[in-house]
C-alpha cells in the first residue's frame, strides 16, 4: 500500500500558488487587460502600422515617440533591425498569447483527464496516475524543455507540446480531489442507476461542476507558459526569428539593456502587465467561485 | 507596525550588503590580467582546443618552430633559430639549445618530430587537419636539427608549422591525451597553473627564452575567463572586473567608447563573414540550393553595404569575393550581386520557388547579423529556420552534412594567402559544400605549385568560378573591436592574435 | 517508523529508474551515438566497431540495462566535446548550482515567511497589498530582465557586489537574489494562509484570554503552524531553483550544471545532457524525501496514513 503516501507527497509538492487578496476589482482590472491585450492581437493585421518583418538597417534604434528624438511614425520605435517596435509588439503578442492558450489547451486535456480517470475510478488507475505526477514533479521543466528544444529544433508547434507535457500537473490535482468529493455524490449514484456509462457520467455529470476552478488553473498556468516561452527565447532556443514574441523580443533586445533600456522595458512590461492581468483574473475568479476563501 | 522578526532579517541583510567589500580582483595592483572570452576551452590542448581562443592558447603556453609578426607578418625564428628548404618538398630547421618545457624537461628534435606527426594523423582528429595534413614525415637529424617532408610542394608550409606547437613527448605519452589536455606543458610565454570554474590561470614563465619572436612577461597572471552573455561582459569592462574583452558587438563598443574607464579600439582582420550554401546537395538530395538561380537570388537578397556599416560597423566594408581582400591571390573583379529584392524574387520565380521554400540555418557567432540575414532571406520567400549552436558543434553539422546554410566566417588563420581560406572551404575539404571538380583542380593545383604567378592565375579561375556559381554568398569584412582597461595596454594585432605577454601597465 | 521510510524510499528508487528511463530515451533519439563518438571522416567499419564495443546494437531494453549498470557504478559516459567522463563534469559542476540554490531558498525563506505571516496577521492592510505586489512580481517579471536589472544597480550603480563568476560567497548574492525572487511567492501563500488560520483557531482566543502577549502566540503557533507545508514547498521550490537557475548561470557566468546543461545543447553533448538532467533529477528526489522524513519528525500524523 504505497498510494497514501504518494498521494501526501505529490500533493505537498505542488507549487502552491499565491493566493491573492484582489477580489473583484481585480477581476475586472485583469479581464481589461486581457480584452485589451487580445484586440491588439488579434487585429494587429490590420491596425499595425508597419509589417512586423520590414527590416531597415538605416532606421535603427529610433527611439520611442515618448523619448527624445523619437516620432509617431514610430510609436515605439524599431528595433536593432529597423523593424517598427509597435507593430512587432502587436504581432509578437499573437505567438505570445497562442503559446499560452495551446500550451493550456494541451495540459489541461492531459490533466483533466487523468485527474477525472484517477478520482473516479481510486485504486489502482489513482496509483498510477500519482505515480505519473511524482515523475512529472521531479523533472526539472526548464532543462528537459531546453534540451527537448535543441533536440528537436524549435517550431512552435513542438514548443507548446513540450510545454503543454509539462503543466498539466495543476489541472490533475485540482480535477482529481474534486472528482473524489463528487463520485459519492447523490447525482452521481443517480446517473449510475439510470444506467450511464463511466465515461458519459465523468463527462457529462462530473466535469461540469470543475469548470470554474479549472478555469482558475488555466490562467495561472497560462502565465506560467508565456514566461517558459520567454526564457526558452532568451536562451536562443524559443521562436524562430523573423516572427516575433514578447520572450524573443526581449531577447534580441537584451544587447542593448545597459544602453538602450527602453528596447528591453518595452516587451518586458508587456510581459509583466498580461502575466499580472491573467493571474488578477484568476484570482478574481477563485474568489467569485470561492468568496470564504476555502478552496 | 512590522513584524519584529521581519526587522531583524531586513538589519541583517542591510549589515551584510555593506559588510561586504568590493574587491577589486582584476587589475593593476596584483598584477593580474583578466581577459574574458565567450566560450571555455574544451580542451588545454593545443591540437584539440578549437576556434581562435585555441589559437591564442597555442600562442600563450606553447611555441611553434617559427613565429609570425602579428602586425608585419614577417616570419621570425622562435624554437627553430633557422631553416632552410633542402628540396622542394623538404624543410630542415635548426632548433635552439636549452629550451626547457614548464615541467622541466629539455625541448629535443624528438619532440618536434613527435609532436607534427601527430599533427599530420588523421587518425588523431586535431582541430585544424590543414595546418598538419601536408606532412609527409618529420626525420631527426641530430638532437637539434629535424627535416619536416611534405607530401607534395607546400607553399604555405612555414605559415602551418608556425601554427603546430611543439608538445612534450614523454610528459604527454606518460599522461595520455585526457590528462595532457587538463594539466599541459609546452615551451611559452606563460604555464597554466590551474583554473577553477570558467578560470583558467597563466602564469607567467619566468624561464622563458630570449632571442625568439616572443619576450618573456611583463605581466605577472593572466587570466582566461569565459563570460558567455556579451552584456556581463560589458558590465564587468564598466566595473573593472575584467581587463580586456574582444568581440563586443558594434552598438555596446559605440557606447562604450564613451567611457572614461576604457579604450575601444576597432581592428582590422583577415576575418570575412559569408554564407556557405549547400550547392552540391550534401544535406538533401533535392535541396533547392542545387538550383544556380536560388543562389543567385540569395546573394541578391542581401544588402552587405548595410550589413556592414550598422551591424559589423567600424571599418568594415562588403565584399564579393570568396577571400580576404588583402590576401596574395585575391581578386575582386568576379561576378557581382548588387542588392536587387526585385531581381532576387525573378529568379526564385524562375526557379520555380515563387513561393519560396523552408530551409535550415545555422549560426553562431553575431546574432543580430543572423536575425538581419533572416530577415532579408524572408523577403524573397526563403522561410529561414534559424538553428543557433557554438562554433564547433556548428561545424560539425557542416561536416556531418546536415547544414543547408551556414552563416559562417573564417579568419585565415592570420594567413595573408587564399591558400588559407580556399582549401578549407572548398577543394572536397570537409566543408566544401559545393564539390566542383573545376574548383578543386584550380585549388590543388595552386596548393602545390611553387610560381607565385602561376598560383594567383589558378586561384583566380577558382574565385571566378565560385562567384559565377554563387557557391557562396561573401558579405564583409570582420573588423574587431577590443575592449581593454585605461590601465592597461594590449597590443592590438592585425590578425586577431594578441600576444598577452607585450601587454603592461600604464 | 521505519515502514513509511522504506516505503517513501522505494517510491524514490522506482522515480529515478523511470527518470533514467526517460532520460535514456532522450539520449538515443539524439543520433547515433557510434557516428558521433567516431567522428567525421571515420570510415564504416570504425563505426560499426564501436557499436559492438559499446553494444549500441543490441535491444534498446538490453543498452538501457547494460547503460543502468554501469551508471551505478559511476559511468555515465563520455563528453563529446571536453572528452572526459561526464561524472567528472557533473561532480565538478555541482557544488557551484547547489550552493546558488541554497542560497537563493534561505533568501526566499527569510524574507518571504515573514512577509507572508504579517501579510496574514493584518489581512488588508498595507503590509498585505506589499506581499501582494512582492508575489505578484514574483510570478510575472522575467527572470533575465530582473537579473540584468540587479547587475545594473548593484553591480555597478552601487558597485557593491561582484558581477560575474562564481569565485566566493559574494558572487552568489545576485544570482540568488534573483532566483529567490521567483520562489517567493509560493512561501508568501503558504505562511500567509498559515497564519489566518492560526489567527482564527481557537487557542488563539484562549491564550489571549489568558493573558499572554499576543506577537509570542503569533509567532509561536503560526510558526509552527507553516512549518510542515513550508519544508514540503522549500523542497519542491529548492528542485524547481537547481533546474531553473539555466538563465541565471549564464548570465552571471557561473560554472554550474545549468550553465553545463546549455553549454551542452549548443555543442550537441547530449551524453553531459542526459547526465545534467539525471543528476538535477536525483537532488530533487533526494531532497523531497529527506524533507518528507524531517516532516514525519515535525508532525507525527503523517505517519499514521
Amino acid at each position: 500500500m504505497t498510494m497514501p503516501i504518494i498521494e501526501d507527497t505529490a500533493t505537498a509538492r505542488l507549487w502552491k500558488r499565491p493566493r491573492l487578496p484582489v477580489g473583484r476589482f481585480g477581476l475586472i482590472v485583469g479581464a481589461a487587460i486581457i480584452a485589451a491585450i487580445l484586440f491588439a492581437a488579434l487585429l494587429a493585421p490590420w491596425i499595425a502600422p508597419h509589417s512586423p518583418y520590414d527590416q531597415s538597417l538605416t532606421n535603427r534604434l529610433i527611439k520611442p515617440v515618448f523619448m527624445d528624438g523619437g516620432s509617431w511614425n514610430h510609436v515605439l520605435g524599431t528595433d536593432h533591425l529597423g523593424r517598427d517596435y509597435l507593430s512587432r509588439l502587436m504581432f509578437g503578442a499573437r505567438l505570445s498569447l497562442m503559446i499560452g492558450f495551446g500550451t493550456i489547451l494541451m495540459s489541461a486535456l492531459v490533466g483533466i483527464g487523468l485527474g477525472l480517470a484517477a478520482g473516479y475510478f481510486g485504486g489502482r488507475v489513482d496509483l498510477v496516475v500519482m505515480f505519473l505526477l511524482t515523475v512529472r514533479l521531479s523533472l526539472p521543466i526548464m532543462l528537459v524543455a531546453i534540451s527537448l528544444v535543441g533536440l528537436l529544433g524549435n517550431s512552435l508547434f513542438l514548443m507548446m507540446v513540450i510545454l503543454a507535457c509539462f503543466l498539466w500537473d495543476q489541472f490533475l490535482v485540482v480535477t482529481r480531489s474534486l472528482t473524489m468529493r463528487f463520485r459519492d455524490a447523490e447525482f452521481v449514484q443517480a446517473a449510475r442507476a439510470a444506467g450511464l456509462s463511466d465515461r458519459k457520467i465523468m463527462i457529462s455529470e462530473i466535469l461540469p461542476n470543475l469548470v470554474s476552478p479549472l478555469v482558475v488553473v488555466a490562467t495561472l498556468e497560462m502565465a506560467h507558459a508565456i514566461l517558459l516561452e520567454a526564457a526558452l527565447s532568451f536562451l536562443g532556443l524559443g521562436i524562430r526569428p523573423p516572427d516575433s514574441s514578447w520572450g524573443l523580443m526581449i531577447a534580441e533586445a537584451k544587447d542593448f539593456v545597459f544602453f538602450e533600456p527602453w528596447l528591453v522595458n518595452v516587451p518586458g512590461l508587456a510581459i509583466f502587465i498580461l502575466v499580472a492581468g491573467i493571474t488578477f483574473l484568476g484570482e478574481g475568479l477563485r474568489s467569485l467561485y470561492a468568496p470564504d476563501g476555502s478552496r | 507596525m512590522v513584524n519584529p522578526l521581519m526587522r531583524g532579517v531586513l538589519a541583517i541583510v542591510a549589515a551584510g550588503l555593506v559588510l561586504l567589500p568590493v574587491t577589486a580582483l582584476a587589475g593593476k595592483d596584483d598584477d593580474t590580467l583578466v581577459a574574458a572570452f565567450q566560450a571555455k576551452l574544451p580542451s588545454l590542448d593545443r591540437y584539440h582546443a578549437p576556434g581562435r581562443e585555441g589559437f591564442l592558447l597555442g600562442l600563450l603556453a606553447y611555441d611553434a618552430l617559427v613565429y609570425r609578426d602579428p602586425n608585419t607578418f614577417e616570419l621570425k625564428p622562435l624554437l627553430a633559430t633557422a631553416w632552410r628548404q633542402v628540396d622542394e618538398k623538404t624543410w630542415e630547421f635548426d632548433l635552439r639549445s636549452g629550451v626547457k618545457f614548464h615541467n622541466g624537461d629539455p625541448m629535443t628534435a624528438e619532440d618536434v618530430a613527435y609532436s607534427l606527426s601527430y599533427a599530420a594523423d588523421p587518425v588523431n582528429k586535431v582541430f585544424n587537419r590543414m595546418t598538419g595534413g601536408w606532412i609527409e614525415r618529420v626525420d631527426v637529424v641530430d638532437p637539434l636539427k629535424v627535416r619536416v617532408v611534405g607530401k607534395q610542394v607546400t607553399p604555405l608550409a612555414l605559415e602551418y608549422l608556425l601554427q603546430l606547437p611543439i608538445e612534450p613527448k614523454a610528459y604527454r605519452e606518460a599522461v595520455g591525451i585526457q590528462g595532457f589536455a587538463e594539466k599541459p606543458v609546452g615551451t611559452g610565454p606563460y604555464k597554466i597553473s590551474g583554473g577553477s570554474g570558467n578560470d583558467v590561470i597563466f602564469t607567467r614563465n619566468d624561464d622563458y627564452f630570449e632571442g625568439g619572436g616572443k619576450s618573456k612577461p611583463a605581466i605577472k597572471t593572466l587570466v582566461y575567463r569565459a563570460i558567455p552573455d556579451v552584456n556581463t561582459q560589458v558590465a564587468e569592462l564598466i566595473g573593472g572586473g575584467i581587463d580586456w574583452a574582444y568581440y563586443i558587438p558594434v552598438d555596446q563598443a559605440g557606447k562604450l567608447k564613451m567611457m572614461p574607464m576604457v579604450d575601444v579600439i576597432n581592428a582590422e582582420t583577415f576575418r570575412i563573414g559569408f554564407l556557405t550554401l549547400d550547392a552540391a546537395g550534401l544535406s538533401s538530395p533535392d535541396s533547392p540550393l542545387k538550383d544556380l538561380r536560388v543562389r543567385q537570388a540569395i546573394a541578391h537578397a542581401i544588402d552587405r553595404d548595410a550589413l556592414a556599416k550598422t551591424l559589423v560597423g567600424g571599418a568594415s566594408k562588403p565584399i564579393a569575393s570568396a577571400c580576404t581582400p588583402s590576401q596574395f591571390g585575391c581578386i575582386a573583379d568576379v561576378t557581382q550581386y548588387g542588392y536587387d529584392v526585385e531581381k532576387a524574387k525573378a529568379l526564385m520565380a524562375q526557379a520555380g520557388f515563387a513561393d519560396g521554400f523552408d530551409i535550415d540555418i545555422y549560426g553562431y557567432r553575431s546574432r543580430p547579423v543572423a536575425e538581419a540575414i533572416i530577415g532579408y532571406l524572408n523577403a524573397i520567400g526563403i522561410r529561414a529556420n534559424l538553428h543557433w549552436m557554438q562554433y564547433s558543434a556548428v561545424i560539425q553539422q557542416r561536416r556531418d552534412h546536415k547544414t543547408p546554410i551556414v552563416i559562417d566566417d573564417f579568419g585565415s588563420a592570420g594567413i595573408n594567402d587564399v591558400g588559407a581560406i580556399l582549401p578549407f572551404f572548398f577543394a572536397e575539404s570537409p566543408d566544401d559544400q559545393s564539390r566542383d571538380p573545376a574548383v578543386t583542380a584550380a585549388i590543388r593545383e595552386a596548393g602545390s605549385t611553387a610560381d607565385p604567378e602561376q598560383r594567383k592565375a589558378l586561384y583566380a579561375k577558382a574565385l571566378k568560378r565560385i562567384a559565377d556559381e554563387a557557391y557562396w554568398t561573401p558579405m564583409f569584412s570582420m573588423p574587431v573591436n577590443y575592449v581593454m582597461s585605461k590601465d592597461v595596454t594590449v597590443p592590438v594585432p592585425a590578425d586577431e592574435n594578441v600576444e598577452f605577454w607585450r601587454a603592461t601597465w600604464k | 517508523m521505519a515502514s513509511y521510510i522504506a516505503r517513501r524510499l522505494g517510491l524514490a528508487v522506482l522515480v529515478m529508474l523511470t527518470i533514467s528511463f526517460l532520460s535514456f530515451l532522450m539520449l538515443k533519439m539524439s543520433g547515433d551515438l557510434a557516428i558521433s563518438m567516431a567522428g567525421e571522416g571515420s570510415g564504416a567499419d570504425y563505426v560499426e566497431f564501436l557499436r559492438k564495443t559499446y553494444g549500441w546494437d543490441k535491444p534498446l531494453i538490453t543498452q538501457y540495462w547494460d547503460w543502468l549498470v554501469k551508471a551505478l557504478q559511476g559511468d555515465i559516459g563520455t563528453s563529446f566535446y571536453y572528452g572526459s567522463p561526464v561524472m567528472t563534469l557533473i561532480v565538478e559542476r555541482m557544488p557551484a548550482t547547489l550552493a546558488l540554490g541554497a542560497m537563493a531558498i534561505v533568501m526566499a525563506l527569510c524574507t518571504a515567511i515573514p512577509l507572508g505571516m504579517a501579510a496574514g496577521r493584518y489581512p488588508g492592510r498595507l503590509i498585505d497589498k506589499v506581499a501582494l505586489l512582492v508575489a505578484l512580481l514574483g510570478v510575472s517579471t522575467p527572470i533575465f530582465w530582473l537579473s540584468f536589472l540587479l547587475i545594473l544597480v548593484l553591480g555597478l550603480q552601487f558597485a557593491v557586489l561582484p558581477i560575474s563568476g562564481g569565485g566566493s560567497f559574494r558572487h552568489l548574492i545576485m544570482p540568488a537574489m534573483a532566483l529567490a525572487f521567483y520562489s517567493m511567492p509560493a512561501i508568501i501563500r503558504i505562511s500567509r494562509a498559515g497564519m489566518i488560520e492560526v489567527m482564527r483557531s481557537d487557542y488563539i482566543r484562549t491564550a489571549r484570554a489568558k493573558g499572554l502577549r499576543p506577537h509570542r502566540i503569533y509567532l509561536g503557533h503560526a510558526l509552527r503552524n507553516t512549518l510542515v507545508p513550508v519544508v514540503a514547498v522549500a523542497s519542491v521550490q529548492f528542485g524547481f531553483l537547481l533546474g531553473g537557475s539555466v538563465v541565471v548561470e549564464n548570465i552571471f557566468a557561473i560554472h554550474g550544471i545549468g550553465y553545463l546543461t546549455w553549454e551542452a545543447i549548443n555543442q550537441n553533448d547530449y551524453p553531459v545532457v542526459q547526465a545534467a538532467l539525471l543528476a538535477v533529477s536525483a537532488a530533487y528526489v533526494v531532497l523531497t524525501l529527506l524533507a518528507d522524513i524531517v516532516n514525519m519528525m515535525i508532525d507525527p500524523r503523517i505517519r499514521l496514513d
